[in-house]
Order: C-alpha cells, then structure tokens, then sequence
C-alpha cells in the first residue's frame, strides 16, 4: 500500500454547497473542486441549470445530461435537485449547510432571503460558514436590484467600449469577447474571495459573508484605459486609430496572423527576416507611431509579404528571432497543438453516457497537489438520494419529498 | 484588524517576494496585497517594469512613478530597488526568498534559473516556500521560451478567432486578456497552495501558462469543436440561441444600449416598453423564431433606440424587468452613482501624482478587513525599510551595497 505524507488534493475536506446558476458560481466552484474540495450542486428539480440546455451537443442532439458547457464546468461536483421555492427545500439546503465551510450562490439580491440563502440565518447555525453571493451590481447601491445578463456586464463594467470599431469601421457597435465572460471573471474573484474568507477562518474559527459584484470585476480589468481618466482627462475608447503599430491582424495563405513590434529590435529584425524590402527603409514606416500613422499604406506592403508564408512559418520564423507574432489560432489549431500536447493540456472526460468528452484542462500545475478529475459533472439529481441520506434523511421522507416534488 | 469585528486581513503575516512585471503577475500579487499580505516587488530601477514606462502620466509630463498604468496594478505594494543585473544582488535576493511565504514571477521559461533563482534553488533557501511561474506559454513544451506579448496572447488563445463578425476579418477583445485572466487563476493557485502548506507544511511550485488559463475561459469553442467537429465562427454581439442580444446606438455621440432577452416573459416584457403590438407579432414569438428572424427584430430595436437616450431608455427598460444596460465608457464608470455609492473606487496620497482615482476591489470580506492600505510605491520607496526590517541589515551592510551600486 502506498503512503501519503499529506492530503493528496489541496482542498481536500473542504465542503461546498453551490446554489448558482450557469456561468459564474458554476466556474468558481468548479476551480475548488478541481483542486480537491467536496462541492455538492443544487439546481431547480424542473428547470436545471441554464447552461445544460446551452451545449454543444454532440451530434446536435439535444441532451440535459450532456451539454458540453454544462460538463465542463461542473467536473467533480456531485448533483442535487432541490426547489429552494418551500421551505422543506430551504430546509434540506439549512441542513447541507451546517455541515459545510461555504455556501456559494448568485440569487438576485431582492431573492436571498426567499430561497433561504440570508447568511445570518445561515450562520446562526454554523457560525463557521462562509457564504458567497455572486451578483450583478453587488448587495448595496442604487443599481442592486438591476437586471443584467453576460453581454450588459462586459457593456457595464466598461470594456465593450474599448473593442470593436477601427478606422474604417467606427460604425461597428462596441463589441464583446466570445462566450459568457463577465460570467468566467466573476467566478474567478469569487473563487479567490471565497478561498481567501475559508483561509481566514483556519485562524479565526469564524466564517463570513463574501460579496461579489460581477460589473466591479469587469471595472477592475479595463489595463489602463479607466486611468486615462483620472490621471488625464481623456476617455479610451475603440475609435480611430492604434496609437503604435504593427499590433494588427494579416492574413497569409492558410490563415490569420497576428503581428507584433512593439519595441524597434523587434521591428528591426522583422525586417531583416524578410529580405529587408525597399519600402521598409521609407520615412513614412520611421519608427512604431508614423508606422501607426501610415498604417493604410503599410499594411498594403505587409500582406504582399504575409500572403507569401503560411501562419506557421511566419510564426516560427518570428519566434526564431525573439519577434513577438503569433497565431489567430482556430480551434482546431488549438487542438493539435504540439506544444499543449506535451503539456498534456486537454482532458478527455466521459460524459454520463460513457462517451469520451475533450475539454479544457487544468488552468495551472501544482507539482505536489495537481488539479485533477475525479468525477464527471452530474446529471440532474444524480446524487439526491445520497446526499439526503448522508444528511440524515430517511428513504421514506425522500421518497415523499420526491412526490411533493421538492427533490428530483 | 477590523476594528469592528476584530479580525485580522486574511493573509496578515505571509510575505511575497514579487520579481513579476507589467501586468500578468502584478495582478496576481495586487490580489494578495489586497486579501493583507505583505507584497514586495523586486524591481531593478535600469530595466524597470513595462507599465512603469506607459500613459496616463498627469499633465502629459512622463515619470516612472507618474503612470497611472503602475499605479493602478500595484496598489498596496512595497517596492525593494535591486540591481539585478549585477551578480553580487543575488544574495539579497536569496535572502529575501528565504523570508518570503510565497515567490511569483513571470518571466519566460528559463530566466528565473539563468538568474540563479530557480525553484531547486528557491526551495533550498526555504523548504515551504510556495513558487508560482506565470509565463505565457507555461514552464514546459516546445514553445516554453517563445516570447509573448499580451496583445498577441489574445489571437494565439483562440478568442480572435471567434470574436468579430463573419466574413469580417478576426479581432481583438480590447485588453490583453490572458494577463489578467493569468493573475486571478494565479491567486486561486496559490490560495489552494497555502491550504495545503498550511495542513502538511509542503511548499510547491505552480507552473502557470497564460495561453492555458485563458483557454480554460473558452469551452464553448474547443468543445463545439470537439463534439460537433464545428467551429462556433464570429457572430459580433449575436448569442447562438437568444435573442434580442446586441447593442444598439442611440442618440448622442458614440451612445449605446445592450439589451438581451432570454426567454419569453423577457420578450413580453421588452414588448411592453417598445410596441405591444410586437407581443403577438408571430414572427418573434418564440426563441427559435426571434433567432430565426434575428435581423428583422435588430432593425426594430436599431430604429426604436436611434432617437432615445441611452441613459433614459435603459432605466425605463430596467423599471419594466428588462436586462438592459448602457455602453459605459471611463467618464461614466467615473461619476457613476452606483460604483462611488459602494466606495468602489480608491483615491489614496502618492508623492508624486497626488491623489487619484484608481479601480479597486471587486469583492468584499464582510468579517475581516480587505482594503487598499497604500497607494502603489516609487522605484524604491521601500528599499532601507525593507533590508532594515525583513531581512535584518545592519546601516553599514545596506552602504556599501547602495555604494556598490546595488540599490538601483
């Protein structure tokens, strides 16, 4: 039998009950329990969790059980369906959390009490417990109560601004990143708060309410336009023109290419590497801001050039030399990737059918507790009965609550 | 300590040694620095970070410690002056690895080790010292030493790709992404860490690839991919399955408003504010055929909104229950009521810029104190209390190495 000289997972024992819906609590609970925390998951009995119906679905086949979003971000959570609408549901949910370290949801603020997740109720009866609240705008302030869904957050907390137009396109609207990313960043200051409070508690004996305001986390990532602001009086925004270049999109024969000089070396052996061209020796193309300024004319005589490699040479080629460049990567480009092969990036996980799933894997490396996967995500109360039991409920009031429709 | 509750900041007492810069790791530390650890940043005054160097700087006047870029990413840090580029700096450096919980740094793979500061030698000088690496292609792989650059971490993650517009080319997403995305998942690393060295007294290393941290926020992509053999393509503000979801220009310069409709009480809602007509109108009536009939539905809203004010229209949507939300851009974010209302925002005394506004903390500990103690350094500023009071030099040992040249 083989020994270990401490927990193997670096949450290991940590417990989590997460009462949260799609993106946000689900990606904060999920960093926790890829790292070893027990995370217990309640959705609605009925409706499930909205990111079960959002997929990709392999072979388009709808299937609550197995929408790729859904799988990925609930690795290693078990699952309960539990209605926080009546009170023998809240109070399944008062009893998961007397035995828990954190409670984490995202209810609106108006709901909280409602659906039995007041974190002084709740810490009247363990006073050790943390409890997480994920929200829009925060628990306080005029905006609290404001309903927002992903694309409103990127558009509130200011970066939708900063993306999208160009010259010759500065009608375009402000624009979002793909996919649900105030939900993605959300859930990443959720999980460090919420880390952060059980850590505090290993001293203090004492748990805490945390307060996540998801526009504030957006607020909080703006680099340094919201600074042009208070420190200049000017207002970032996506129109005109880029105030250095090359820092552009080309295209080449198999793809896009992203071109970066930011320093004059950079620019320098750019050039040399591609047989030091007539034009680069002209006044407009001087230094990184004529080049920014003359960026129509310039960018006529780099896509003679681009077109010429495929993206991988170029990319290597530029890599060769310390020159910044790298590629647009597609998705498949990601896939077979070289590089986050031997990384062993992609984790391959079974979906509840048994089918082999590639995801996204561990976002970081611990060399003594490595993130890994013990269990797939769950399907829709897979683990009720258990988790009831483990709490003290008998087969009889679960099969009653089952009828009553509290559970499923 | 919270002086109403009694409790201590809840990393009070750990130390950071930080040898990261420009944004990445910096903005992994600025999260320890405001969950109470002690931050150092180790910087060299000859080679100093990046965003020391960049605008905003107050009157246009240039300083390394006038830039609102520094300033904001480095709130509630201590900045230690060493000359790294000299080899007799290295004992001090060494020294303060030994008195340090925690090392960070960013750097591409193999330069902590060329600078005699790698992890076999970290974990010599202090057996649980936690080390995490930030870098952008991660500390292993055919690519490890590859340059990168923030902006062009964007392309090469895969958001270029499936962000933008079809048949338009691939775009940007307005910040270097990866960087931030890197420093949260960062912190969430080394908070786990800190559980398990605190439960085994093992330190460890935690290898952190930028390009995979940000990969790990885009599972709709790889997994359409990879379940489909489909690539979600470029859909500008367009959610795959809901409708509305965009954002439209209103009156007013550079004015607009996102709206997004989830379901259909959302959708009778919306109806009720803009034409109730639009309610029975079969061609919305469902979410498949408001998607269906996407374009027709945004040249409804487009005209609807044309003529109004942004502001105005978002608070009548919201009083209705509508998800609506204006295009916020920094003099908005500034004088907003709501963010200044909940003490958002940060304006502490700094030598130099005086008292400026800066983006704070999106989350907040209602039992133990997380706060901004103390605007972000000068070069140096810290450098005699901190061989004086951590590492224990005596006035003559700290002479002669500012006589040597050390200090810089």
């Amino acid at each position: 039998m083989s020994v270990h000289p401490g927990p193997r997972d670096a949450l290991e024992g940590i417990r989590v009950v997460e009462c949260g819906d799609f993106v946000a609590p689900s990606y904060a609970t999920k960093q926790l329990a890829d790292l070893g925390a027990e995370v217990v998951k309640i959705e609605h009995p009925r409706a499930g969790d909205t990111a079960r119906r959002r997929g990709p679905f392999a072979g388009g086949v709808e299937n609550p059980d197995a929408s790729g979003l859904f799988l990925y971000l609930n690795t290693n959570k078990r699952g309960i369906a539990v209605d926080l609408e009546c009170a023998p549901g809240r109070e399944i949910l008062a009893r998961l959390s007397e035995q828990a370290d954190l409670v984490l949801h995202d209810v609106a603020p108006a709901g909280i009490k409602s659906r039995g997740l007041d974190a002084d109720a709740l810490r009247a009866r363990n006073p050790r417990l943390v409890v997480t609240s994920i929200s829009p705008f925060g628990l306080d302030g005029p905006n609290r109560d404001l309903r927002a869904h992903d694309l409103n957050l990127w558009c509130a907390g200011g970066l939708a601004t900063l993306n999208g137009g160009g010259p010759g396109s500065d009608d375009l609207p402000p624009l979002k990143a793909f996919g649900q990313q105030a939900g993605f960043q959300a859930g990443l200051n959720a999980a460090v708060a919420s880390l952060a409070a059980l850590y505090e508690g290993l001293s203090s004996g004492e748990g805490q309410l945390v307060e996540i305001s998801a526009q504030e986390c957006i607020t909080s990532i703006l680099e340094m336009t919201y600074e042009f602001f208070p420190y200049m009086g000017l207002v970032a925004s996506r129109l005109g023109q880029k105030p250095i270049q090359p820092l552009d999109f080309l295209e080449c024969k198999d793809g896009w290419i992203f071109i970066c000089c930011v320093e004059e070396h950079q620019w320098q052996r750019f050039i040399e590497m591609i047989g030091s061209p007539e034009w680069a020796s002209m006044e407009l193309f001087e230094n990184r801001m004529t080049r920014a300024a003359n960026w129509d004319a310039l960018q006529i005589f780099l896509n003679e050039v681009t077109a010429e490699y495929t993206v991988a040479e170029l990319y290597h080629a530029a890599q060769k030399r310390r020159i910044p460049f790298a590629p647009v990567s597609t998705m498949g480009d990601l896939l077979s990737s070289e590089h986050l092969k031997t990384r062993g990036f992609f984790a391959t996980i079974p979906d509840p059918d048994g089918q082999p799933v590639t995801m996204p894997g561990a976002p970081y490396r611990h060399s003594a507790t490595p993130w890994r996967i013990r269990r797939r995500a769950p399907r829709l109360g897979e683990h009720t009965d258990e988790v009831l039991s483990e709490i003290g409920y008998a087969a009889d009031d679960i099969r009653r609550l089952r009828t009553e429709g509290v559970i499923a | 300590m919270n002086t109403r509750t009694g409790r201590r900041r809840p990393l009070e007492g750990l130390r950071v040694a930080d040898f990261s810069w420009v944004w990445a790791g910096p903005f992994c530390t600025l999260q320890l620095a405001h969950l109470g650890a002690e931050v150092i940043r180790v910087e060299t005054g000859s080679r100093a970070c990046v965003t020391r160097m960049l605008p905003p700087w107050p009157d246009f006047a240039p300083g390394v410690n006038r830039s609102g870029y520094f300033n904001q990413y480095n709130q509630g840090k201590k900045s230690l002056a060493l000359n790294l580029k000299d080899a007799r700096s290295l004992e001090v450096a060494r020294d303060l690895v030994r008195a340090s919980d925690v090392v960070v740094e960013n750097f591409a793979a193999g330069v902590m080790e060329r600078m005699g500061l790698g992890w076999e030698v970290c974990r010599g000088l202090r057996p649980d010292v936690i080390m995490i690496a930030l870098s952008g292609y991660g500390a292993t792989g055919p690519e490890s030493e590859f340059v990168s650059y923030g902006p062009a971490q964007v392309p090469l993650s895969g958001f270029s790709s499936l962000t933008g517009y079809p048949e338009w080319r691939p775009m940007h997403v307005g910040i270097s992404y990866g960087d931030p995305t890197g420093g949260l998942h960062g912190a969430v690393a080394v908070l786990a860490a800190l559980f398990h060295r605190r439960r085994t007294g093992e330190g460890q290393y935690i290898d952190l690839s930028q390009w995979e941290g940000t990969m790990a926020m885009l599972p709709e992509g790889i997994l359409s991919q990879t379940m489909t053999g489909t690539t979600p393509g470029r859909h500008g503000n367009h959610d795959p399955l809901w409708s509305p979801h965009a954002v439209y220009r209103c009156a007013g310069e550079d004015r607009w408003l996102s709206i997004v409709v989830t379901d259909d009480g959302e959708w009778r809602t919306l109806c009720s504010v803009v034409d109730p007509g639009l309610a029975s109108d079969p061609r919305f009536a469902t979410a498949p055929s408001r998607k269906h009939n996407e374009p027709e539905l945004d040249a409804i809203l487009s005209a609807w909104c044309a003529p109004r004010s942004a502001e105005a229209t978002a608070r009548e949507l919201q009083a209705a229950g509508v998800a609506a939300f204006i295009v916020m851009n920094a003099q908005d974010l500034d004088g907003d009521p709501h963010l200044r209302g909940r003490g958002y925002f940060v304006e502490l005394p700094h030598p130099e810029v005086g008292v400026r506004r800066h983006a704070g903390i999106p989350y907040r500990l209602h039992g133990s104190p997380v706060e901004v103690r103390r605007a972000a350094p000068c070069l140096g500023q810290d450098t005699d209390d901190v061989l004086r009071g951590v590492l224990g030099y005596d006035d003559a040992r700290i002479a002669s190495l500012r006589a040597a040249g050390l200090l810089e």
